[in-house]
């Protein structure tokens, strides 16, 4: 999935033919497929893309399996896995099931879009920083440090606690807006080195301004490493999400891990429902792991390129 | 020497405007917000003029900028101010649940360090092998577990299934209102509440130690001294023990360092599930009490141990890579 | 990163063989020595699970029910309810107050009692509370002390209070306050009149040794673990006989032990860990509990209030047909079997039935009873007689049912969206579902309701200081048994921010009913009062009474039992006067 954005990137990158594009995306693919670690990954992520596919047919079979408002009318307490309830039913029998096929979707939804934007700003700024240098590199960077010993989850919290439960998008974008600096320091490094390279150096000379410099030339050489971010990004987002529904403070409107997870801890059903306990932290920790992987095989496919480009980093 | 102190010099300058500048952020977050510490009372004896004179009590009707100015001067005097929720000065709380954390954590943090680096400098000897994947593969299980899902389970297990240790709190109270119970059996008690948050903690914080340890190594493994060692003739793990691990375990210590300043934020979900009296604790209810000042100060004290945790790895990576400046 | 090599650390983790077994046996050691150091005797100790941690000893700033739990064992009361009457019966004092209708006084006798430190209780620390109360305006406590006018102390065991008016609840309400040592207080009280600001200095004082002459003195207190109490020697009910019981305690001390989940706590009660938990439980715990011998289910009821306010300021909700139309819709009986799983009351009426003395049964009892096609064709019928029109009904021409759509008010305005605020399904599952529930019935009928859930102190920040609302479902957990709060909540002149009458109800004749049942000092006329006054706001339904839960608590009863159930359960004054080992069991 991360390889595809990859792709999709490629037409972007004009001041590199696009053969390289090509023939690098089959190369890291070929060795990420060979990689032990990355293949673990990518075929549990597949297994949660189904999940989150899947997530819209129980609803369709009957409402009482609406992971949200279907309370089975027989069942009115928390039940064991049975036929008719896989996975069995929640402290008021809505189907646990199809809450956990829910789940995936929702936190596939706020990981990578909280990475994409995270990822997005990052760059941005760290690119901008790098090339603009001086005063507004220093702002920049002081921005970044002082967001940066910000500890994501309790800001969220206290947002959530002070203004009322927060929108699920909303915590996506908070989500984002204290999770760029990491990326912008790296992207701005990168920038800083390639900003005296002799094909910046000539574009300038050929009078390319400085948004066509920035867009054309610096970043489809930052962005390889802006997406190797991307992973990890998903990773802290989706742990985020979930920490902050589990501590109570989630979007009480859709149905998370997280949000399971509170809800048997905060009913009483610890003890009690252990089919309900395990599940969604079952979850949680195999598609953060998922993602993980990926970045960390991601890493290693990449990294002995990018020191190939450049020997000075 | 001199630029390194002028460095530092701007570090702190720079950390002291940081400070500032959370602080006066927190502050309009906290207040502006909807809701005040009343409204949680719902009471039909509170009139509204009982409320509007607590209101008052805590301060919360002066102008906010006042409001403002009045929190800065104390703060920056040592006043914390008073707890609305436990009408107990905040630095007395602080000081109250402070040890409890940093009790937890840094044994925790401390244990797990020495158990991956003890690991991971094993598996990186023995990279590609078996041991060295399934090993690699745990710590990345261990790494990502969602941590209260993780704590739950072991309540669950350990406490309920087998009843092996006890699950919530710090301290069994039957123990300490003993007259004659001494301080040894104190401290055994508290141990024995640890078990559990320390096993969780150990298993999240455990893998990451060894992976960084793992591919420092490794990364040690390719440098000159290494080779001029093994082309000394000295045995394998002489090599292994004496010079490449003493180097390889520099990246662990320092994120050592930044996680145990970390833990006083991270601890808020640990100490949640195990009903630990710390600083994480008392935030979140703190928070969600509308405490002002005590959870404005419990988060300032977090930002500002992380703020002192980054100046002091910025300073050493400085004084140990002469190339870093900037 | 790359290190040089000048700057090396000594060498800290050079293979240290010594290091990693010492770590080993260390967590071997604590298993076993853990294992071994059970607990100590805590003979005649009752043990209590709080499922919260006490705010605070100081009985001024103490407003939540932890605290409150606590400091009701160390300060008493002049009178206290009497657990099968509910009718005030003397405590501190020695007997009944006696009323001069004419001097406007009540006269108190006080028993011979003793402060835990052994000072003698007088009548100088009864008019010292009260005038303490009154000086410092003290949250809660100054409204019901303000019609006091003066406080005359013969002698020592006399208490003459003079009233500016008649005052109903002066007995049922001011009398059972709990009355504070003046010798303890005094300087206190004094310093905070020195001070800026008196009643932070009063509110924030931190109260380390509370003297009481409550049952039992306060020994020590671990912040978020423990608070423990031990027997007073000085208490002077003991041996007395009161409401015809022998009066303890029967006890050495009280173990408060704070649990941060009920979960946690229900484990420690099945295990013997704690005697009581002193909270209401949720109904799924019933089950597992009674399989415990051991464990004895309370199932009381609760002098308690959960419902429906809906705005009366603005429209929808100021149209009195469309609130009756509500109250016709929701099912009340689903809300008790479903989500209280039968334990539970319907409720029809602002005061509740478990209040026997002030509850008025025959009040408009909005859709008893009555199945959902019933319910829907009498709120349906009563809307379009008040002008209401649809352009698709909620029943068909064959009179089958529909799904309703595009309502529109009586002057053809299209009926807009109506959001019922909840709080969230954390904080209490089914008030939060109730929400969900009331919206499917709504929506049948063809008003666009939806619930919505909000984080609690947002929500009451919505109601009662913006007042910018449709609807909302709240509750109030302990209401006190002398009705007069029935007056604050729907007083015109508690219509304002921050004000108690959150649906903004206005109705001159309640309001003077409201006026006049405070003086009213012959019972029998209050209690018409109350009665007529519940019957006009049943007319025009500002709140929908939704349902009472029961209150259900467990005992372990091992090794104490004689816990007194009473309205709102056993965790009362009672109980822990009557509790008692249990004869020659120890576990």
């Amino acid at each position: 999935m991360s390889a595809d954005t990859n792709n999709r990137s490629a037409p972007s990158g004009a001041a590199l033919p696009e053969a390289y594009w090509q023939s690098a995306f089959t190369e890291s693919w070929g060795v990420l497929s060979r990689h032990t670690i990355g293949r673990i990954g990518m075929i549990l992520l597949g297994l949660f893309a189904l999940m989150a596919l899947a997530s819209f047919i129980p609803p369709l079979i009957d409402p009482i399996y609406n992971p949200m408002s279907g309370v089975d009318p027989i069942i009115s307490y928390t039940s064991g896995p049975s036929w008719r309830h896989w996975l069995g039913t929640d402290f008021i029998g809505r189907d646990i099931f199809s809450q956990l096929l829910a789940g995936a979707r929702i936190a596939f939804m706020v990981g990578i879009s909280a990475a994409f934007m995270s990822i997005f700003l990052g760059t941005a700024i760290g690119m901008l920083a790098g090339y603009s240098g001086r005063w507004g590199d220093t702002l920049l960077m002081r921005l970044a440090d002082m967001i940066m010993v910000m500890p994501t989850l309790l800001v969220l919290l206290v947002m959530a606690a002070l203004f009322g439960q927060l929108n699920i998008w909303t915590i996506v974008l908070l989500i984002a807006l204290f999770r760029w600096p990491g990326v912008a320091r790296v992207i701005r490094s990168q920038t800083l080195t390639l900003k005296h390279r002799p094909f910046i150096e000539s574009a300038r000379i050929a009078g390319a301004s400085h948004l066509r410099i920035l867009v054309r030339h610096i970043l489809p050489n930052v962005l390889p490493l802006a997406l190797l971010y991307m992973s990890f990004r998903v990773t802290s987002a989706i742990i985020i999400e979930a920490a902050l529904a589990f501590l109570g403070f989630g979007d009480p409107g859709t149905v998370s891990w997280g949000m399971m997870l509170q809800w048997v801890w905060k009913t009483g059903h610890m003890f009690q429902a252990p089919y309900w306990l395990l599940p969604p932290g079952i979850c949680i920790s195999l598609l953060t792991l998922a993602f993980y992987m990926l970045g960390r095989a991601m890493e290693e496919v990449l990294d002995p390129r990018m020191r190939r480009e450049d020997p000075e980093e | 020497m001199m630029s390194l102190n002028r460095y530092i010099l701007r570090r702190l300058i720079e950390i002291g405007i940081s400070f500032f500048v959370i602080l006066t952020l927190l502050f309009f977050l906290f207040h502006l917000a909807p809701g005040d510490p009343v409204a949680r009372m719902v009471n039909p004896n509170l009139s509204a003029e009982d409320e509007a004179r607590l209101i008052a009590h805590m301060g919360l009707d002066l102008p906010l900028g006042q409001q403002y100015l009045r929190f800065v001067g104390n703060f920056f005097t040592g006043e914390f101010g008073v707890s609305f929720h436990y009408g107990q000065p905040v630095a007395e709380i602080i000081a109250d649940r402070l040890p409890n954390t940093i009790l937890l954590f840094t044994t925790a943090v401390i244990l797990s360090a020495l158990a991956g680096v003890w690991l991971g400098k094993i598996v990186a000897w023995r990279k590609g092998q078996p041991l060295d994947t399934a090993v690699t593969i745990g710590a990345l299980v261990c790494h990502t577990l969602f941590l209260p899902w993780i704590a739950m389970l072991m309540i669950w297990l350990f406490g309920y299934r087998w009843g092996w240790f006890p699950i919530t709190g710090m301290i069994s109270p039957e123990i300490w209102i003993d007259p004659h119970s001494g301080w040894a059996s104190k401290g055994l008690d508290i141990l024995y509440h640890m078990v559990l948050p320390l096993l969780t903690l150990f298993l999240v914080h455990f893998g990451s130690y060894l992976l960084i340890m793992r591919s420092s190594m490794l990364e040690t493994l390719g440098e000159d001294y290494i080779y001029t060692a093994r082309a000394k003739g000295l045995p394998e793990k002489v090599i292994r023990d004496h010079h490449a691990s003493p180097n390889a375990a520099l990246p662990v210590i320092t994120s050592v360092g930044l996680s145990l300043a970390f833990s006083i934020n991270g601890g808020a979900l640990t100490e949640k599930v195990f009903s630990w009296p710390g600083i994480g604790r008392e935030l979140v209810s703190a928070v969600s009490y509308n405490d002002y000042p005590l959870a404005l100060t419990c988060f300032l004290l977090i930002a500002a141990v992380v703020l002192a945790a980054n100046l002091v790895v910025d300073v050493m990576y400085a004084f140990l890579d002469p190339r870093i400046r900037y | 990163m790359k290190l040089n090599r000048k700057y090396l650390p000594p060498a800290f983790f050079n293979g240290s063989q010594p290091y990693r077994w010492a770590v080993l046996l260390c967590l071997l050691a604590w298993a076993v020595t853990a294992g071994a150091c059970r607990q100590p005797s805590v003979e005649g100790i009752l043990r209590i699970g709080l499922p919260e941690e006490p705010r605070t000893l100081n009985v001024w700033l103490a407003s939540d029910a932890a605290s409150r739990t606590v400091l009701r064992q160390i300060y008493q009361p002049l009178y206290e309810d009497d657990p099968e009457t509910l009718e005030p019966v003397p405590w501190l004092a020695a007997a009944l107050p006696v009323y001069d209708a004419a001097r406007l006084t009540y006269t108190i006798t006080l028993r011979p009692a003793h402060w835990s430190d052994g000072t003698p209780l007088t009548s100088s620390d009864v008019a010292f509370t009260a005038r303490m109360i009154q000086e410092f305006k003290i949250p809660m406590l100054s409204s019901r002390w303000k019609q006091v006018e003066r406080i005359e102390t013969p002698d020592a065991a006399t208490v003459v209070v003079h009233l500016k008016r008649p005052l109903a609840t002066f007995l049922s309400r001011t009398l059972e306050a709990a009355i504070v040592p003046a010798h303890q207080w005094e300087p206190i009280a004094q310093a905070a009149r020195e001070s800026a600001k008196p009643l932070a200095y009063l509110l924030n004082y931190n109260m380390k040794d509370p003297v009481g002459s409550g049952p039992f003195l306060f020994k020590q207190w671990r912040r978020g673990d423990y608070l423990y109490l031990q027997r007073n020697p000085h208490y002077f009910a003991t041996g007395q006989t009161i409401a015809d019981r022998k009066m303890g305690p029967y006890i050495e001390g009280l173990l408060f032990k704070v649990y941060g989940t009920t979960d946690v706590a229900m484990l420690a009660l099945r295990q013997g860990d704690i005697d009581m938990f002193w909270q209401g439980i949720q109904p799924g715990y019933v089950a597992i509990l009674n399989k415990n011998p051991h464990i004895k289910v309370f199932d009381s009821q609760k002098s308690a209030l959960y419902y429906m306010g809906m705005n009366t300021r603005r429209p929808p909700f100021s149209d009195v047909h469309l609130r009756r139309a509500v109250a016709l819709m929701i099912d009340k009986g689903f809300l008790v079997d479903r989500l209280l799983q039968g334990r539970g009351t319907q409720l029809f009426s602002i005061i509740p039935p478990g209040n026997r003395q002030w509850h008025n049964p025959d009040v408009p009892r909005y859709g008893e009873g009555l199945k959902y096609r019933e319910r829907l064709r009498r709120a349906y019928e009563l809307l379009l007689s008040a002008g209401y029109s649809w352009e698709m009904p909620p029943f068909g021409s064959q009179g089958d049912i529909q799904s309703a759509k595009g309502l529109r008010r009586p002057d053809g305005t299209p009926m807009g969206k109506v959001i019922i605020l909840t709080p969230p399904a954390d904080y209490d599952p089914a008030r939060a579902i109730s929400g969900t529930m009331i919206q499917e019935w709504l929506q049948a009928l063809g008003i666009p309701a939806m619930a919505r859930p909000m984080e609690f102190s947002a929500l009451i920040d919505q109601i009662k200081n913006r007042r910018d609302f449709d609807a909302f479902i709240l509750g109030y957990g302990r209401l006190s048994i002398d009705p007069d709060y029935l007056g604050s909540f729907f007083e015109s002149s508690g219509d304002k921010t921050r004000g108690l009458n959150t649906s903004g109800y206005r109705n001159e004749t309640f309001d003077r009913l409201a006026e006049e049942s405070q003086c009213a000092m012959d019972p029998v006329i209050r209690h018409q009062m109350i009665m007529e006054m519940q019957r006009i706001i049943m007319e025009d339904v500002p709140y929908v009474p939704l349902y009472v839960p029961n209150m259900i608590e467990a005992a372990y009863t091992a090794r104490f039992d004689g816990w007194v159930p009473m309205l709102d359960g056993i965790g009362n004054r009672w109980s822990i006067n009557m509790v008692r080992p249990t004869s020659g069991r120890h576990d």
